[in-house]
């Protein structure tokens, strides 16, 4: 394995240049290049907030800052492993008649997805820390457990490098992996504290007569990351403003502090999600362009 | 057959540039089910999987600044050859060592297929930096050895438009000047230059000659005997995966013309 990663790390500058391509053909064509990036994210904040908040009533303070810490990293999840399921066969032409690292392709992917969602991250501070501070309201106030951005970053980059090269690999045999994101995905959105918070989850019924299960809950190394990523960045949301059954004699319930050790097995999975991934990819990467 | 007899079997390896033994592919072939019938059958059954030998023990060195030809019939395994060449395919069995003049690994330009290796949503420009990325060039010699590129091509205005707008001979035109002037030890080509215009197709023959002449090692796979005659002191015919005949060019060129005439009959 070291000699792979030698391998890759001598052929950087190719890798960079596929980063850039990856930049460069997505928005080739449109009229409004990089912003598109940033305008279906912002969207889905809209619509959600729309219903969320408008519809079904929930009384969440800076409900759409809170939405969108949860949809950056989710989108960062999922759109580099559906690009990069694809990324192997949109490439086969290159790797069937050259010789190249073939994790390239996947890693472009990867760090081309992850440049999106950094820029994500600077819309999101721009527009929350600066121009909520223009209300004069106090606006959401910078964190000083902001610190730990670095290290849920770092680990959420090895889950999607470990996965990424997980699909792409199979998805070169099995047409099917395309479609079982695809539908995994859409439903993965709603179970993972994304438009909530875990603490809704903790504080059901089932989920409080069972703990075990919302250990199990939060082993999702996704959902862990999410509900962290909001925790670090914002004041804690009490599940009550999300749902007034828990406020029946008019005290909030208290939102759960950070599960330190439950973030500690998430690295650990992370981490299985790499090596693993690397190890499948190597183990079949000669196979790709001889697929029987 | 006519082996060894005009070849110079010289016992310094460090002259070899290419240097194949006991070389073996052997590729997977899976019959489709077909139909959704015949497929659920097969969920009970083993898949009929077959092994197709592309080749089979296939040895041949060829010193520095030597040109070889592969002739053959379709599905002989010359492609097959070029791409482990290349380092696109794992060998089944057998060894492949390709060396640069100074001893150390050799830079290999394949030319396999035309039009390989450029994006076709992006310019001309983008695309040469991207190709020399991929022969392993950084950003500054690409830098430096543009302009010749770009002029052996004959791009003109093309440069900076988008690939997918160009016809097939201005992108084997820009394919073949990167591959051949980014300095390779050893270039590999197959089949390629056939869609450039008479014209181009002289200038791309007076070139291999310079590359000749600098010492380069060429390995070329052609159905054009005419090239092959003009181009290759050498050639290597390749029948059903194995070596049939290596050696000087008109001779084996000789015999082969002799079986195909008595194939077709």
């Amino acid at each position: 394995m070291r000699d792979e990663i030698a391998e890759v790390v001598r052929y950087r500058y190719l890798l960079q240049m596929l980063v850039r391509r990856e930049l460069k053909v997505r928005y080739k064509n449109s009229a409004l290049g990089f912003l598109w990036s940033i305008v279906p994210p912002l969207l889905q904040v809209f619509v959600y907030t729309f219903v969320i908040s408008g519809v079904l009533g929930a009384r969440v303070p800076h409900y759409s800052a809170y939405l969108l810490c949860g949809i950056i990293p989710w989108t960062f999840f999922s759109t580099a492993l559906l690009d990069s399921s694809q990324s192997l066969i949109d490439n086969y032409g290159l790797i069937k008649k050259f010789y190249l690292p073939r994790e390239a392709i996947p890693l472009a992917c990867v760090i081309s997805n992850l440049i999106h969602f950094l820029l994500g991250w600077v819309v999101y501070f721009i527009a929350f820390m600066l121009v909520a501070r223009l209300k004069k309201d106090g606006g959401i106030p910078l964190l000083p457990s902001l610190i730990w951005f670095p290290v849920l970053t770092m680990m959420e980059v090895l889950l999607v490098t470990g996965l990424s090269l997980w699909v792409s690999a199979l998805n070169v045999f099995y047409d099917d992996v395309k479609f079982v994101i695809q539908t995994l995905f859409g439903l993965l959105f709603f179970l993972m504290p994304i438009i909530y918070p875990s603490d809704v989850v903790r504080v059901m019924r089932v989920m409080r007569l069972h703990p075990w299960l919302f250990k199990l809950y939060m082993l999702n190394p996704v959902a862990a990351i999410i509900d962290a990523y909001r925790k670090i960045i914002l004041e804690p949301i009490s599940p009550s403003h999300f749902n007034h059954i828990y406020a029946q004699d008019n005290s909030l319930v208290p939102s759960a502090p950070i599960d330190w050790f439950n973030l500690f097995i998430t690295f650990l999975l992370c981490l299985l999600a790499a090596y693993t991934g690397y190890r499948y990819f190597n183990s079949r990467k000669w196979q790709f362009v001889e697929r029987p | 057959m006519t082996e060894a007899a005009i070849l110079p079997v010289p016992d310094n390896s460090a002259t070899l540039a290419i240097e194949v033994s006991h070389l073996s592919k052997t590729f997977l072939i899976r019959h489709e089910p077909g139909s959704v019938k015949r497929a659920l059958i097969g969920l009970l059954r083993k898949p009929r999987i077959e092994h197709f030998h592309a080749l089979q023990d296939v040895s041949f060195t060829v010193p520095h600044g030597q040109t070889l030809a592969v002739i053959g019939r379709n599905g002989s395994g010359k492609s097959t050859l070029l791409s482990l060449l290349a380092n696109v395919y794992r060998p089944t069995a057998g060894t492949i060592e390709l060396r640069g003049e100074t001893g150390g690994k050799a830079r290999v330009a394949p030319l396999l297929e035309l039009g390989a290796g450029f994006h076709p949503e992006l310019d001309g420009l983008t695309n040469i930096s991207f190709y020399g990325a991929m022969l392993g060039l950084t950003a500054e010699q690409m830098r430096a050895k543009r302009d010749t590129i770009i002029a052996f091509a004959e791009l003109g205005y093309k440069v900076d438009t988008l690939v997918r707008g160009w016809n097939d001979g201005a992108k084997l035109r820009l394919g073949f000047s990167i591959a051949v002037n980014t300095d390779p030890d050893i270039l590999l080509v197959d089949e390629v230059l056939a869609v450039g215009d008479e014209a181009f197709q002289n200038k791309c023959y007076r070139l291999i000659g310079d590359l000749q002449a600098q010492g380069k090692t060429i390995l070329f796979v052609s159905h054009d005997l005419a090239v092959v005659e003009r181009v290759a002191s050498r050639v290597l015919w390749l029948r059903e995966g194995r070596i049939e005949q290596d050696g000087d060019a008109h001779q084996v060129l000789q015999a082969y013309r002799h079986f195909s005439t008595s194939e077709s009959l």
